[in-house]
């Protein structure tokens, strides 16, 4: 319809001749542009709003994971003079002089534990070597800030710690990103994965890669024949079955999280009834929640209406027609379903896979009420780095991970359904 | 559906099989929203049904939980119920409270999303918009990038603005995911907009502002109603935002079952359940009977 | 010997409506059958019965000898036409002719020249490898020709397929089908709401109203001599009046209409003496200034309005005291000096009107 009002109202610009076929074409660009203004005008109160409130909030969150700014500012200082220093040996009594001020602004200002934490993360001991030196500050050494604080702590000799300071110091770092792929930078610069006992996130990254794909797959193998059977009965009936698919889509996540603590609980409902029915015995109740069972269960039942929304909007628009044709052309009613039906579904299917996918990827309230320690998902760990352990740069460097990996699934469809983009129902 | 005639013994179990499935799915979709709301009459604490409740004995089942919503928090809980025990309950209890916040951001949310969604709707299907595709995605892109992150990144942009532990930051937070199911359902009716019936009013003799208020305005409605609903339940049952945004004085319901059910799960938190599934259920059905409206409207179905 | 036969065949779908009443209808091997009738006239609901996908409430339908109310709908090797084609959309052209030879286990070899011949039936034999989006209207319904016909069913049933054509596409395809049909000498059902399609197409009409065949006939017998007031209605343009009959004779009566004045017809409802009768006559056998001869009824009446087509002229005459009737006039001349409100002699064969049952007022047809 747009391509053809357009057509109608380009002039006939061939037909004219120079000076009147100038002023027409003007006159025809003057009112696309108006046309294009105002059209712009209608969307920019929320694109300004969106670039402010959304937009600049993840721009934030991708320097956070990025930038070393607290720990340069408050030894801003030391950083200065380190900058001078080549790496070899210890660095000069100078950088000695301006750390021990910058420690002592620090404590006056109690600014000390973004040096204490960041410092801690990579050398084993520091919090307990920067609270001894700092005590050791009050007075003003005899023989130079080197030899005091050498002596005070042997650390302050070993020249690694001070290429560690220097780094740390830098205004934008890698070692967020570098945790959060479970890597970590040697004295000497090379990357190294991380003890075992610290590698944590990829394992976290793959069990959300796997529960969200689990997840999404239960979701289709439910979802399916659901959806076909909604699509095929008379719309008085499937309208009314419709309901009880959209009345857990408006539900409320965490009264639906709630209820499936209810009935998951070793004292649950679900518990409760095997045991009534002898299926299992009072003392072997099942595990059913705080693991990835629990995690599993609830996420599929939370998601599912995002499956069967879009599958039944692409079966509705398939006419009945083609499966007959199927059938009267010969095929069983097996082969019509899978080479005729099936196909026809695909853009549904991707879509709905898409769906549950991408929100089972960030999914946060739901695992942390029924996943347990097992059923943690990486959600959970940016909520933790950003409330409880206070480590922003990492909680910005998992977050962006994530984000990466949804544009990229995103993108993904894309290509597959030939930016066709999402149908919901 | 009946059976026809020519349909085998296996074809026949299959059938009855696929349909013993689709109702179990269907089981599965709605019991857990069913079993929590006898539950949350149950007279004893405990989250299962009881032997006196399943024998529909009267003594098993009682309001104390919904009484518990009205009073938990009250500075003087035991007092004769009136006026005084209201305005008690108004200003102090912690469910009442966590009530009135998230219908204050929720209302606020819907209409800041509507007027910003609409207004980009109108822009997007207008005819001169350039980049159509690449701009509806930048504005719906909320819905996709995961609420953990954009609730992490509110949490660092909103600290510097001052807008942490405000009504401010949580209504602009809530209008940032909402206003995407507006867009969405706004565009979707106008396309279906026939541009024929303005100019039909023009040529009867009508305004530009006249059609627009007798003309556009009817049919767009029920779109920018549904989106408005849409934008409300967003902000009603969003909990992810408020946990990083909010203080205790912005606590909405979400918030206070989420800390509820971390602390100590009690029947309290059922009520609450059982009274935000009623009011899902009618929020459902302010959408069912638009949409089906608007098809009669269209004379698709129906 | 009859390739289909409908016995008794009854269908509801709550028990109460039949929308299909009691069918009784053969059709013969080789035959081109045409139902013809309004929406929900229950002729759509036959082709289906017969195809498999609706199953009949009472009765039985036969292929040749073969009952088949328990064959299911992929062994009846009924070729089907489908009212918007039903071609897969992910396939190709040829994929789509193909899919009925693959699901009968036809070796590769043997089904790619089958394919070919069929395409080449069709004249799309370099459209092969195109998807069914990327064709015309008029090609996809050729392709869909071709499918029904290219695992040589018995029979073939088609739905409305011209009905998503223009005029001229769908006039060039009828006779396509009809040379294709005549070809191969096939057993064709075929169902249409359009009169023209059904009478230039077919050997034998078959008339549905409210579930029953009102006539079955060849396309002649069934424009030239309709057994009821429906027909009569549906198939053509008539005028329609009616009166009391006052006599019967032999194959004639006498009928007396509303302003008293009598004309004769051609009896053919068996409605007694003093019953209410329509009379339908059409507006090609109406002539003005008739010549004086016997069998002939002659009038007077005022024209009212004269309409030109391009072929011919329709002049619209008041007769009878107030009866509106066209009269159809061939366009041999410029202008026929006919003015309105002039008043003019007009009369027919007294056996071109026909004396029908009193019944059309209830159809619901065109």
């Amino acid at each position: 319809m747009m391509s053809g009002t357009i057509a109608n109202v380009r002039p006939p610009a061939a037909q004219l001749d120079g000076a009147k076929r100038r002023q027409v074409l003007r006159q025809y660009r003057r009112s696309q542009r108006r046309d294009s203004l105002r059209a712009l005008a209608l969307v920019a109160p929320l694109c300004v709003f969106l670039a402010v409130m959304f937009g600049w909030p993840l721009a934030t969150m991708l320097t956070r994971a990025v930038s070393n700014d607290d720990f340069g500012a408050v030894l801003h200082r030391t950083s200065a003079s380190l900058a001078e220093w080549d790496g070899t040996g210890t660095p000069s009594e100078r950088v000695y002089a301006d750390f021990a001020a910058d420690l002592r602004q620090a404590r006056d200002e109690q600014t000390m534990g973004q040096v204490t934490s960041a410092l801690n993360f990579e050398w084993t001991g520091a919090r307990s070597l920067l609270m001894r030196t700092v005590r050791q500050l009050s007075s003003e050494p005899e023989n130079g800030w080197k030899e005091k604080l050498i002596e005070t702590a042997p650390d302050w000799g070993n020249p690694d710690l001070w290429i560690l300071i220097k780094r740390l110091a830098q205004p934008y770092t890698s070692r967020h990103f570098l945790a959060a792929l479970d890597l970590e930078q040697a004295a000497d610069g090379s990357i190294q994965g991380v003890g075992p006992e610290k590698a944590i996130y990829v394992t976290l990254f793959w069990r959300t890669l796997w529960v969200s794909a689990a997840v999404a797959g239960l979701c289709l193998v439910l979802g399916y024949p659901l959806a076909t059977l909604l699509a095929r009965l008379p719309l008085k009936t499937s309208n009314l079955l419709m309901m009880l698919v959209l009345l857990p889509f408006w539900t409320s996540l965490l009264v639906r999280t709630t209820s499936w603590m209810v009935l998951l609980q070793d004292n649950g409902v679900i518990n409760s009834m095997l045991v009534w029915l002898g299926l299992v015995s009072d003392g072997n109740r099942l595990s059913l929640i705080f693991n990835v069972t629990g995690t599993l269960i609830a996420m599929t039942h939370v998601l599912l209406p995002f499956m069967i929304l879009p599958l039944y909007s692409v079966m509705k628009s398939i006419p009945p027609s083609y499966v007959r044709a199927a059938l009267s052309l010969g095929a069983s009613p097996v082969t019509a379903f899978w080479q005729v039906y099936l196909p026809q579904t695909i853009p549904g299917v991707l879509a709905g896979t898409l769906m549950v996918f991408v929100l089972a990827v960030g999914y946060y309230i739901t695992p942390a009420l029924v996943g347990g320690q097992s059923g943690q998902l990486i959600s959970n760990i940016i909520a933790y780095h950003m409330q409880q352990s206070l480590n922003w740069g990492l909680a910005g460097a998992l977050g962006s991970l994530l984000l990466v990996g949804v544009l990229l699934v995103y993108w993904l469809f894309n290509r597959l359904t030939g930016g066709q983009g999402l149908r919901m129902g | 559906m009946a059976l026809p005639a020519h349909i085998s013994p296996m074809g026949r179990l299959a059938h009855y099989g696929y349909l013993i499935f689709c109702g179990s799915v269907l089981l599965f979709l709605i019991a857990p929203i069913l079993v929590i709301v006898p539950l949350s009459f149950n007279a004893a604490p405990y989250f299962t049904f009881s032997r006196e409740m399943l024998q529909l004995d009267p003594s098993a089942f009682s309001l104390r939980w919904y009484r518990d919503i009205v009073q938990n928090g009250m500075q003087n809980p035991n007092a004769a119920f009136g006026w005084a025990y209201l305005v008690d309950s108004w200003n102090n209890a912690q469910w009442i409270h966590s009530l009135k916040n998230s219908f204050v951001i929720a209302i606020a949310t819907t209409i800041l999303s509507m007027l910003l969604g609409t207004l980009a709707a109108l822009g997007l299907t207008s005819p001169g918009m350039p980049a159509r595709g690449l701009v509806t995605s930048l504005l719906i892109s909320p819905m996709i990038v995961p609420i953990i992150i954009t609730s992490a990144g509110m949490y660092f942009a909103f600290s510097t603005m001052g807008l942490t532990g405000t009504f401010t930051g949580l209504i602009i937070a809530h209008t940032v995911l909402g206003t995407p199911f507006v867009v969405i359902t706004v565009t979707a009716t106008l396309e279906g907009f026939d541009r024929n019936l303005i100019r039909a009013g023009l040529s009867l003799g009508a305004s530009p502002v006249r059609v627009f208020r007798s003309v556009i305005m009817p049919l767009i409605l029920p779109g920018v109603a549904s989106g408005g609903i849409f934008a409300f339940a967003t902000s009603f049952d969003e909990v992810v935002a408020v946990i990083f945004l909010a203080d205790y004085d912005q606590r909405t319901v979400p918030r206070q079952m989420w800390a509820g059910i971390r602390e100590q799960i009690s029947p309290t938190i059922l009520a609450m359940a059982t009274i935000l599934v009623l009011l899902s259920i009618g929020l459902l059905t302010i959408v069912e009977l638009l949409r089906r409206r608007t098809e009669r409207m269209r004379g698709t179905t129906l | 010997m009859a390739a289909v036969t409908f016995e008794n065949v009854s269908k509801t779908y709550d028990g109460k409506v039949s929308v299909v009443d009691n069918l009784n209808l053969r059709v013969k091997e080789g035959e081109f059958l045409s139902m013809l009738g309004p929406s929900g006239s229950g002729k759509t609901t036959c082709l289906m019965m017969l195809a498999g996908f609706e199953t009949a409430t009472s009765g039985e339908i036969y292929l040749g000898e073969r009952p088949i109310s328990r064959v299911a709908p992929q062994r009846r090797n009924i070729g089907m036409v489908f009212q918007n084609y039903a071609l897969f959309p992910h396939m190709t052209v040829a994929e789509n002719l193909a899919f009925p030879l693959r699901v009968r286990n036809i070796s590769k070899a043997d089904i790619a020249p089958k394919v070919k011949r069929a395409l080449e039936m069709v004249e799309l034999a370099h459209l092969g490898d195109r998807l069914p989006a990327q064709l015309s209207g008029g090609q996809q319904q050729r392709v869909a020709v071709a499918r029904a016909l290219v695992f040589d069913p018995n029979l073939v049933l088609m739905d409305e397929p011209l009905g998503a054509l223009d005029k001229q596409l769908r006039e060039q395809m009828q006779y396509e089908i009809k040379r294709i049909h005549d070809r191969l000498g096939l057993t064709v059902v075929y169902v249409t709401h359009d009169q023209s399609e059904a009478l230039t197409m077919s050997d034998t009409v078959a008339i549905f109203n409210f579930g029953k065949i009102q006539q079955l006939a060849t396309p002649d017998e069934i424009y030239e001599t309709p057994c009821n007031s429906f027909v009569a209605q549906f198939i053509g343009e008539n005028n329609m009046f009616s009166g009391t009959i006052c006599e019967r004779g032999d194959g004639v009566c006498k009928v007396r209409l509303a302003n008293g004045d009598q004309v004769h017809a051609l009896t053919v409802t068996d409605a007694p003496v003093g019953a209410t009768t329509l009379l339908s006559l059409r507006p090609e056998r109406i002539r003005i200034d008739p010549p004086a001869a016997d069998g002939w009824t002659i009038t007077t009446g005022e024209v009212i309005e004269q309409i030109y087509v391009g072929d011919h002229l329709r002049v619209l005459v008041r007769v009878f005291g107030g009866h509106e009737f066209v009269v159809k006039v061939q366009n041999r001349s410029a202008g026929n000096g006919l003015t309105p409100g002039q008043k003019i002699r007009l009369g027919w064969r007294a056996s071109d009107c026909r004396a029908l049952d009193a019944a059309a007022g209830q159809a619901g047809a065109a």
